[in-house]
């Protein structure tokens, strides 16, 4: 029979493995996926195959960051990010005819003030994160078909040949001629976001915030500040995916940046980022977004097919959300 | 107290507004005596009109400058095999239903055409969803509506079966002339067109095939031959590959009738035209060029230089992102080829990036079902199937069909 003194012990050393498990388990996953992988392919482990890994989820990576701080916050998530890359996307474009550096402000403004409506609502209202921000995903694919007539619009025929094309090679830029421009800012942003989630008063603000809403308020934290500046970093970090994203597609849609919600939600859970917010860094989010691409590339190397893919993506999002719930449940916190 | 007489008002009001509209409804239906030969030849003079104005349909181009309603397409119909399901996947006659869906159909309760001309008609248009293609398809069915004179009244529930149902409800409380639909889901969409025709309304089908049961509804499907553009498309890839080879294929959204026919159209006819050339996968990764890039790229890590060619169900997105991967991989020497004819699409084959792709007009899809329904109000014979021309575009030819319609 244990005595109280071992039996707190044994509590304490299982809420540290929990706890390490939340902050590096997405590190496991990794380096499992890397096992099984390099098992099933020998072209698996290459620098080419692991690149093109990275880029494919380099854009999706971008949005994440931005979500994360929401999250974070104990806000869930900002479901508006579909709406804000295709805005900021379109409008991008459609100023292109004013000049390269117009362009790329206005799509930024834009998807900036996308999130300052947000930041009010959601900050200083403190209306439904969820609902607010769906209802503003609707209201922005509404605004744009009705502007645009239900078009798409393309960047030469918006601003001639020579603007078109710097804009839509911005995606496509190698920094060093390797390392293409999307992995490099998504790894700035990641970089970026941890300093201000660890080492900035925003950050621990933010972790308090996220932690218990009205002890942060009590305390003297300026609650509606912080929430709204976690909105306007998501609505920016999306506003730069989505003009990278038109810049690839080389089309201003308003369908572009459809699923990135969910997809974001996805890596923001898988690298550990707690739900009910206060928990999670930006470096597990790096690894939930590689855990995204390591996924798809290890069963399409396997020969699955596309529904098989979802079945198995959608079992691993499930495991994560409820091992997320269970550790919650041991320290007495409850996701909602 | 307010809130009383307010609502007895309200219910004042009511009353009022259904007797109005009762009461028009009347002078409606009781036609004074002698007005019998007056219609007839009002009659008579609209038929005249609506026929004079084929001539001016006849001329009116696309905004590519491809005449808007070209030359229909005709298609040879097998005979259909006992038990089409028995038979492997990659045998063409196992898909025999979905690509001669409409021909040799009983048709039920169709209505008879009131032979009075197509002008003045009201007919409801219910597309599938927003998107630039439905904006090109809504553009086209309304120079014809015009150019007929018909009242053309555009719905679009955005992609969602269950709003495509209320819509269709809403539609037959209308009472128009005409409902021309764009099926969301091929199997739902039976119940709807059954409950159009039930409710005494004539009906077109349009660009994407419904359940083959559903057009025993319909007077006529108009539409592509996805089938038979798939074919050619496959015919064209094979002479690229030099007929040897690994090719993938990546594939339209699972549901509608192009996911099939985008899939099973190739992989039967290279079948039969180049046995040498071997289906190494196919995966559908929606219309995003991101997640098509990483589909690809992992293909080219799994296959190596095994993939020879890759076979797209979209000319835009999936493009997009197939050509990233090949230009990421230095592996030029892979064919593509795809569907539709999009400004990307188009610019890429100019490019030298997509070998071919198919003409694939949205707006001669959308005339084409106004079209069939001005020619069955007119009098005129309608085919069971309607197919547009079928054409596959090249380096050589891609010029012609520029500016892309969307």
């Amino acid at each position: 029979m244990l005595v109280k003194s071992e039996r707190i012990e044994l509590n304490k050393r299982r809420t540290k493995t929990a706890g390490w498990i939340e902050k590096f388990g997405v590190y496991i996953m990794i380096l499992v996926l890397l096992i099984l992988g390099t098992l099933i392919s020998n072209k698996f482990l290459t620098i080419d195959n692991l690149a093109n890994v990275v880029h494919a989820v380099a854009l999706l990576g971008i949005v994440a960051v931005g979500v994360t701080f929401v999250t974070y916050s104990g806000h869930f998530a900002d479901m508006s990010v579909p709406g804000i890359i295709a805005l900021s996307g379109m409008v991008a474009v459609d100023m292109l005819r004013y000049g390269l550096v117009v362009s790329l402000a206005s799509g930024l403004v834009t998807g900036l003030m996308v999130g300052l409506i947000n930041a009010f609502v959601v900050g200083k209202l403190r209306a439904n994160p969820i609902i607010w921000t769906l209802a503003v995903a609707f209201v922005i694919n509404g605004v744009v078909r009705w502007l645009y007539r239900g078009e798409q619009i393309y960047p030469d025929l918006k601003a001639g040949e020579k603007l078109a094309t710097a804009f839509v090679n911005l995606a496509r830029i190698n920094i060093g001629g390797a390392v293409p421009i999307t992995v490099v800012v998504f790894l700035v942003m990641v970089i970026i976001g941890q300093l201000l989630l660890t080492k900035t008063k925003f950050g621990v603000q933010l972790k308090l915030i996220g932690s218990s809403y009205e002890v942060a308020r009590m305390t003297g934290v300026n609650v509606t500040g912080m929430v709204g500046l976690a909105f306007i970093l998501s609505a920016l970090a999306a506003s730069i995916g989505g003009i990278l994203l038109t810049s690839l597609v080389k089309i201003g849609a308003y369908y572009n940046g459809v699923g990135y919600d969910f997809r974001a939600v996805t890596a923001i859970v898988l690298g550990g980022v707690s739900l009910a917010g206060g928990k999670g860094n930006m470096i597990g989010v790096l690894g939930g977004v590689v855990v995204i691409g390591l996924l798809n590339n290890i069963l399409t190397l396997l020969g699955v097919g596309t529904f098989s893919q979802t079945i198995v993506q959608g079992l691993v999002f499930i495991l994560v959300v409820w091992f997320n719930t269970y550790s919650l449940r041991k320290l007495g916190k409850a996701d909602g | 107290m307010g809130k009383k007489i307010t609502g007895v008002l309200l219910v004042v009001l009511m009353a009022a507004l259904l007797l109005l509209l009762f009461g028009c409804g009347g002078k409606q239906t009781q036609p004074s005596p002698g007005s019998q030969t007056g219609q007839g030849e009002k009659k008579s003079s609209n038929l005249e009109e609506s026929i004079k104005a084929e001539g001016k349909v006849a001329q009116l181009k696309s905004d590519d400058g491809q005449p808007l309603l070209p030359p229909l397409e005709k298609k040879e119909v097998p005979p259909r095999p006992a038990d089409p399901s028995k038979l492997p996947e990659d045998d063409a006659m196992h898909w025999y239903d979905m690509e001669y869906s409409g021909w040799g159909v009983t048709k039920v309760n169709i209505p008879q055409s009131p032979k009075d001309g197509a002008k003045g008609k009201k007919v409801i248009l219910i597309v599938h969803g927003d998107h630039p293609w439905t904006t090109a398809y809504i553009r086209g069915a309304k120079k014809v509506a015009d150019a007929y004179g018909m009242e053309l009244k555009v719905m679009s529930p955005n992609w969602n079966p269950d709003v495509q149902a209320q819509m269709v409800d809403q539609a037959i409380g209308a009472r128009p002339d005409m409902i021309l639909m764009i099926p969301v889901d091929a199997k739902m969409s039976v119940q709807l067109f059954r409950k159009i025709n039930q409710a005494g309304i004539p009906v077109i089908a349009s660009n994407t095939h419904p359940e083959s049961e559903a057009m025993k509804y319909v007077i006529a499907w108009t539409g592509p031959d996805d089938w038979g553009q798939f074919r050619m498309l496959a015919r064209k890839f094979a002479e690229l590959m030099h007929y040897e080879g690994g090719y993938a294929i990546i594939q339209h959204n699972p549901g509608g009738s192009p996911f099939f026919a985008r899939t099973y159209a190739p992989i039967t006819e290279l079948k039969k035209i180049a046995p040498k050339m071997e289906l190494l996968d196919k995966q559908a990764p929606g219309f995003e060029a991101e997640k098509t890039m990483q589909v690809v790229s992992d293909w080219l890590t799994r296959f190596g230089n095994k993939l020879k060619g890759i076979i797209l169900s979209d000319d835009s997105a999936q493009a997009i992102g197939a050509v990233e991967a090949i230009k990421n991989a230095n592996r030029q020497d892979i064919i593509l080829v795809a569907a539709g004819n999009s400004k990307v699409g188009m610019d890429l084959v100019k490019e030298g990036k997509l070998q071919a792709i198919t003409y694939q007009t949205a707006e001669g899809d959308g005339a084409a079902a106004v079209k069939a329904a001005a020619d069955w109000f007119n009098g005129h014979d309608v085919e069971p199937v309607r197919y547009l021309p079928m054409h596959i575009i090249t380096k050589d030819d891609v010029d012609k069909f520029m500016p892309a319609q969307w």
